[in-house]
């Protein structure tokens, strides 16, 4: 369940005035950024969930450290990040050289997983049938005519709605682009 | 416990963090620091006697401005090093900026006064405790600050402990100056940055160690 940036610092900031739903709303939300995060550096499974949680509980017990005239995201890919090191530290392991890759590359990965919100949120604007038909298509790259039969509907259906949102989405990205 | 478990227990011990909650407390652990140094310049090393004339001087004014146009910098840099997001530490250059201030007054002070004094606006008469008496009283205002930092979250920590050094050491030469009784350009360029310089190389020293979290 991705969500954008500016719902993270909604939740934050209630979750700063106290507001426990809030603040339980945002952990709940970072917690699968955070594995997809861990999981694209590491390959066992339980490291990766324990430095979810440590990055939860820093996120949690430093809080303050957060400005929230600032956008979010920063801030908590900085936390997971100094929580990995701090694994990699602890643990006396070195960081294989693809591994190291990956960390420098940072920026990128963080890229991609805003651009990836970014588009859920896009495809979030549109009718649920049609946003599932362009992320089959077009994401998970499936043909057109497998989705068009797992979902019962003619191929041609298919390519039109799928196209019709993609325009939807182009017109819309045209109209909020700076 | 689970992580679904975990952020339930998290969510049920929800307090309040009031706006600038961390600037605030910054600044109260500063000036609780800078009372404890005050109250040593005062107790054990007297104010200086002359007090009430040098501060219609410049010399007494030249070394303040300084001091404390390097405190403010560098709790500055303190305060953004707090912060987890990546920084270029290259863009913490404007701490060295009063430094360069006073060295190019010293330079016009040099050349104003006759080669055979540069050695006497060097050394002064105190140049031995200064550094030391600096690097001292630093000492409670960097345990403040290193106390305000293990509450943040910060991600550099040499160059956080480091920073905080230089604040701290700062913040105990403006207060030093009510005790000192030096006036040349050189000599503060010179000693007084040599004691804030090792409040740095201490906070360096200290930082990894007690600000891991």
């Amino acid at each position: 369940m991705p969500v954008s940036d500016d719902q993270l610092r909604t939740w934050m900031a209630e979750g700063l005035a106290g507001n426990a739903a809030s603040h339980a709303a945002l952990l709940r939300a970072v917690a699968p950024v955070l594995r997809a995060f861990y999981r694209r550096r590491f390959g066992h499974e339980d490291a990766i969930e324990d430095l979810v949680q440590e990055t939860l509980i820093a996120v949690h017990t430093r809080r303050i450290s957060y400005d929230p005239s600032r956008p979010l995201s920063p801030w908590l890919f900085a936390i997971a990040r100094y929580k990995m090191v701090d694994h990699f530290r602890r643990s006396r392991s070195t960081v294989p050289l693809e591994d190291a890759e990956h960390v420098a590359s940072d920026a990128e990965t963080e890229q991609d997983i805003h651009a990836r919100l970014d588009i859920d949120q896009l495809l979030a604007t549109l009718p649920p049938k049609q946003a599932s038909l362009i992320r089959a298509m077009h994401l998970e790259g499936h043909s057109v005519a497998d989705v068009a039969r797992s979902r019962g509907i003619g191929e041609s259906a298919a390519k039109v709605s799928a196209h019709r949102g993609i325009k939807a989405l182009a017109l819309r990205m045209r109209q909020s682009g700076p | 416990m689970n992580t679904d478990a975990l952020i339930d227990r998290l969510a049920s011990d929800v307090k309040t963090v009031p706006r600038h909650a961390a600037a605030r407390q910054l600044v109260l652990s500063l000036a609780g620091g800078a009372l404890v140094t005050l109250v040593l310049v005062v107790l054990v090393l007297a104010l200086r006697p002359d007090l009430g004339q040098a501060v219609r001087g410049f010399a007494f004014w030249m070394k303040a401005i300084y001091t404390g146009a390097l405190g403010v910098a560098a709790t500055l840099a303190v305060a953004r090093l707090a912060r987890p997001e990546p920084m270029r530490l290259a863009a913490l250059w404007p701490v060295a900026l009063p430094v360069l201030v006073v060295a190019v007054i010293a330079a016009v002070q040099m050349a104003q006064a006759s080669p055979d004094s540069w050695r006497a606006l060097w050394l002064g008469s105190t140049w031995k405790v200064c550094p030391v008496n600096v690097l001292l009283l630093s000492l409670p205002i960097l345990a403040v600050l290193l106390a305000w930092l293990r509450r943040l979250a910060p991600t550099r920590l040499a160059a956080a402990g480091a920073l905080a050094g230089i604040a701290a050491g700062a913040w105990a030469a403006t207060l030093y100056g009510l005790h000192c009784p030096e006036f040349s350009a050189l000599f503060v360029v010179t000693w007084y940055s040599l004691g804030i310089l090792l409040g740095g190389v201490v906070g360096a020293l200290l930082g990894p160690r007690v600000l891991r979290w």
